[in-house]
């Protein structure tokens, strides 16, 4: 009998422990008392990313100076980690009040789920004319703006000055000049160019280079838009020149298979030539005490050369980065757009002089103490006709996944020009 | 507590010979061993543990892959699209191949494993510290375990390459990248992995064999080998039916390397289930459809598991 | 003859244990290279200078607390599962009901699911009952996951325990718990360790429930501390093999001990046999 006592109480205590996992009950308590608490997440951790880390920890304390009663409560995750957990999170209704977010196509299911706050007032007070022509706007959907910038990015071609000093090279500034050193190059026995397309949107720099050098700076924007068509024969012609770089061997050998990281560091090691990166990577040309002041000193860079006189040069792959922004539903959105704000002012020149960042917001090169790479990269910026923003970040989710796979395929010579594109055009015309 | 050190003593070392012949301690022994109360205290907490939280989870699942949903903003009730769907999504049944071969991969190697296990336990000198050493991998985490391997297989830089360049082979592959190998290339380090965990479980139920058993086969003139076939083997013939489901469904639903070394590419030739739900889910945003095939990856273990324990288990009338 | 043989048979042993313990070798020296080295160089090359400040930067990032954290949550949820399983398989095993083949059926269920497509669920209902940010939703959600493959590995064990055993214990007098405490545990030791080992090794290494679930700092596990060095575009390879290094002592410590265990149970039970 008194077994079942025990038994009966055990029971009702697991029972009633699965009644409550199973109710519903939506409390937040965002705000404790009268000290208001802003949730903030982000993806720069201490141990990779120091610099960045300790200019978000200086902008915190300097806020909450300013905003007493307020309070920043921080929490940070590597890059797949943060992008895994926000999507738990928004499931559960249980954004934090600020976070990082992608430009266009990551966005959108979280604009239309109407789980981030417009932040045109910001726009339109005190941060009005502060971004970079196009940096923000890549955050807007249906002209509202849901996302702050936080960096700009380039692509370009970054090459190894000694090696092509060794062999009598220039700098390209047409595809076929570009082909000659990559066969000058091979034949020599140095691999040209590195390239990591395991990540698939390093591959996807290509590609898009070229479509922007065949068929004009928009023709991949309107097939993304729909106001075009990825059947485009441009589209086309790009595809079948990346087939042509892989046939004669321009890229370090298994790139299918390699990552990034590992691509970057074949050009570090000085095992590859050429690398088609984006301005992230210039404080390791420039500041980065960790690598041989030598390989800093030999790296230059290139813009994406000309396809048979077509194309101009100073239409650049690239765009924001990573923005802030404000979850609808935070219960101190106020004071959460108040921070947005501060953050993105202070953000500006500390990134620049202490991490290497190059920020969305307007800077005066001039008056900073910069490295000379930085100067030519932000002056490139202020002379460029045109930013493509990365194909991946503008396409929706899906089709991006369509986009990055089909990219390894066709590096990969495992589908032809044309179901290549066929398979993008199916896959927008989809969601249309 | 001493009293009942001896009476446990007392009870083995008489257990042996001992059998209960009257009527009276059976129905006993039947009553204490089917009182409801003793048993639904001994299951029930595990029993809830698990139905909350990996039941309820494991319903949701399916339920979501009854619903279009981003995973961010409204859910919307779709009936069975998505399950037709994934039913005729070509790289949903690649996915599933690759895993089935990985299955397959896994529970042959089980030979392997049970063999280094009969020698380890036939009282070699030095077998405890083999053994332990062959656990070594299963201690790493998966992160390491792929950071390794990603550098044996590098084709530029690799030591698998370099190897094989000493070797005299002219233009060795480029292992993650080639579509016709990466499958392959990425069974080894898996395999590798858990070699350990098998070798760990197979020397527990060999050495759990009673000494004596052996020793009387041995005394009959038994070859070390005939022991281990005829005598060892068949006494751990359960665990050994534990460990095939256990191989079976731990390939079917597995993630780790994979993902992280070549995160199932290029082009989806080292897609599994597992790799092909999360990239869905996660990277698609396509929660919905992510969550079908998550149902349909367990529907089909659950197939699988059933055949096998039909298989094993009629074997086992043979054997006997 | 025989001589040879032998020799061939530690060979291949001997091989396969080298296979088996490259790994630790690699990721020492791993640990004390930094990333050009590591990526270029062989993987068996001395580091050109060996780096302890890797570990130094590992242990000023705090990895004390994840440490604790790490151990504890491991240990309690070792504890809870090995002991519900005993009981389960106890229950499934050595005493007569109807439903026990179904309860089986549905821990073995409970071995199909994966991992990230129970996430999100799992979040939400710890939401529900503000379980999240709090160690102890780790703890139960450990318990629970390991549950089915401890009650497996158990299975096998205790049908070969001789019913005699429960026979004579019940026919001496003693409750049914008293046996299942005092004389199945014990004589179970073995296989015991061995599923403690077993799940040592999940609990220890486990990362996407600790990464989702908990937020606080003062509650993350060392895996979490290893994210500290994956940065958005560089990562500090070095600081992570030596966040490795670091996490897998305790845990080999734990293993020789416990498997040292397993062989002194058998060696236990063997006499006994």
């Amino acid at each position: 009998m008194k077994g079942k006592k025990a038994i009966t109480k055990l029971v009702i205590l697991l029972f009633s422990l699965v009644f409550v996992l199973a109710a519903c009950s939506d409390d937040d308590a965002s705000s404790d008392g009268d000290s208001k608490v802003i949730k903030f997440m982000h993806l720069w951790p201490e141990g990779s990313s120091k610099t960045h880390y300790e200019i978000v920890n200086g902008i915190i304390e300097d806020f909450e100076t300013d905003n007493p009663g307020v309070k920043v409560d921080l929490e940070v995750l590597s890059n797949e980690q943060y992008k895994d957990k926000i999507q738990v999170l928004s499931t559960s209704d249980e954004l934090p009040d600020v976070g990082m977010t992608w430009a266009a196509g990551y966005l959108e299911p979280y604009v239309n789920g109407n789980k981030f706050a417009t932040l045109d007032d910001l726009l339109e007070g005190d941060l009005a004319d502060s971004f970079v022509a196009g940096t923000a706007e890549a955050y807007a959907l249906d002209g509202k703006t849901y996302g702050l910038p936080l960096e700009l990015n380039i692509a370009t071609i970054f090459y190894n000055k000694a090696i092509f000093e060794e062999y009598g090279l220039e700098a390209p500034e047409t595809l076929e000049e570009l082909e000659q050193v990559i066969e000058t190059l091979n034949d020599n026995g140095v691999a040209p160019i590195a390239l990591g397309n395991k990540d698939r949107w390093t591959g996807s720099l290509w590609y898009m280079y070229l479509a922007d050098r065949i068929g004009g700076s928009d023709v991949l924007t309107k097939a993304i838009d729909r106001s075009g068509s990825f059947e485009d024969p441009a589209l086309v012609q790009a595809a079948e020149e990346v087939q042509n770089l892989v046939e004669m061997d321009a890229f370090v050998k298994g790139f299918n298979g390699l990552a990034d990281e590992e691509a970057k560091s074949m050009f570090m090691n000085e095992q590859a030539a050429m690398y088609l990166i984006a301005t992230w990577d210039l404080p390791n040309y420039t500041t980065n005490e960790d690598v041989p002041q030598e390989f800093r000193d030999s790296v230059g860079y290139f813009h994406f050369p000309t396809v048979d006189g077509k194309g101009d040069m100073n239409s650049f792959v690239g765009g924001p980065g990573v923005g802030l922004f404000v979850a609808e539903d935070s219960d101190v959105k106020e004071e959460a757009k108040d921070f947005v704000s501060f953050f993105v002012q202070e953000w500006g020149e500390k990134s620049v002089t202490e991490a290497g960042v190059i920020p969305a917001t307007k800077l005066d090169a001039n008056s900073l103490e910069l490295p000379q790479m930085y100067v030519d990269v932000l002056n490139d910026l202020n002379s460029a006709s045109n930013l493509t923003l990365f194909a991946d970040v503008q396409m929706s989710p899906d089709a991006a996944q369509v986009h990055l796979d089909m990219i390894q395929a066709i590096f990969g010579n495992e589908v032809t020009p044309e179901e290549f594109t066929k398979a993008h055009e199916d896959a927008l015309s989809a969601e249309e | 507590m001493k009293s009942s050190d001896k009476r446990k003593g007392l009870i083995l070392t008489s257990g042996r010979s001992f059998s209960i012949s009257n009527d009276m301690g059976l129905n006993e022994m039947n009553k204490v061993m089917s009182n409801k109360w003793v048993i639904t205290l001994y299951v029930l907490p595990a029993l809830l543990l698990i139905a909350v939280l990996v039941f309820i989870p494991l319903i949701l699942t399916g339920y979501y892959g009854l619903m279009d949903w981003d995973g961010v903003g409204e859910m919307n009730f779709i009936g069975l699209e998505n399950y037709i769907t994934a039913i005729q999504d070509m790289k949903f049944w690649d996915s599933a191949w690759h895993s089935f071969l990985l299955a397959i991969f896994s529970t042959i190697s089980l030979v392997i494993y049970l063999a280094i296990s009969l020698i380890l336990a036939s009282k070699i000198k030095g077998a405890d510290f083999l053994r332990k050493i062959y656990l070594i991998p299963m201690l790493l985490s998966s992160v390491a375990i792929a950071q390794l391997w990603i550098k044996v297989f590098n084709p530029t830089n690799g030591m698998l390459n370099h190897i094989l360049m000493v070797l005299g082979v002219e233009n060795p592959p480029a292992w993650l990248a080639d579509t016709s190998i990466v499958l392959f290339a990425i069974f080894v380090p898996i395999l590798w992995q858990y070699a350990g965990f098998y070798i760990l479980i197979y020397y527990a139920a060999l050495k759990n064999i009673p000494e004596s058993i052996i020793e009387a086969a041995r005394i009959d003139g038994a070859s070390p080998l005939q022991i281990a076939y005829r005598i060892k083997l068949p006494l751990i013939m359960g665990i050994v039916k534990v460990t095939i489901v256990l191989a079976v469904v731990g390939s079917l639903k597995y993630f780790d390397l994979i993902y992280v070394m070549t995160g199932g590419g290029p082009n989806g030739a080292s897609e599994v289930m597992a790799s092909y739900m999360y990239k869905l889910a996660f990277s698609s945003k396509d929660f919905g459809y992510g969550s079908a095939i998550g149902f349909l990856l367990l529907v089909i273990t659950l197939i699988v598991t059933i055949v096998i324990r039909k298989i094993t288990a009629s074997k086992e009338e043979i054997q006997y | 003859m025989k001589r040879i043989g032998y020799i061939l048979l530690y060979l291949c042993l001997g091989g396969v244990a080298l296979f088996q313990v490259f790994p630790i070798i690699w990721l020492f020296l791993f640990s004390l290279k930094d990333n050009r080295e590591i990526f270029a160089g062989s993987p068996f090359a001395l580091p050109s200078e060996l780096r302890w400040e890797n570990y130094v930067k590992v242990w000023e990032g705090g990895i004390g607390t994840y440490f604790w954290n790490s151990i504890w949550i491991t240990a309690v949820a070792i504890i809870l599962t090995v002991l519900f399983a005993s009981m389960v398989t106890f229950a499934i095993t050595r005493m007569k009901w109807k439903l026990s083949k179904l309860v089986l059926g549905l821990f073995m269920v409970g071995l199909m699911i994966p991992i990230h497509s129970a996430i999100i669920p799992l979040f939400s209902m710890f939401l529900n009952v503000d379980l999240i940010d709090n160690p102890w939703s780790i703890v139960i959600t450990y318990t629970a996951y390991n549950l089915p493959i401890t009650i497996m590995i158990l299975l096998g064990f205790y049908y070969t325990l001789p019913r005699e055993i429960e026979e004579a214990a019940i026919m001496d007098g003693c409750s049914i718990h008293r046996m299942f405490f005092k004389i199945i545990l014990p004589m179970t030791a073995p296989v015991m360790s061995t599923t403690v080992i077993i799940n040592m090794i999940y609990n220890w290494n486990e990362f996407v429930f600790v990464n989702t679930f908990i937020s606080s700092d003062a509650y993350k596990t060392l895996t979490v501390g290893i994210q500290n060095f994956i940065g958005q575009y560089m990562t500090d390879w070095g600081a992570i093999g030596a966040t490795l290094i670091i996490s897998v002592l305790p845990i080999l410590l734990a293993f020789i001990f416990f498997s040292n265990k397993v062989v002194e149970g058998i060696s236990a039970s063997a006499v006994k046999g």
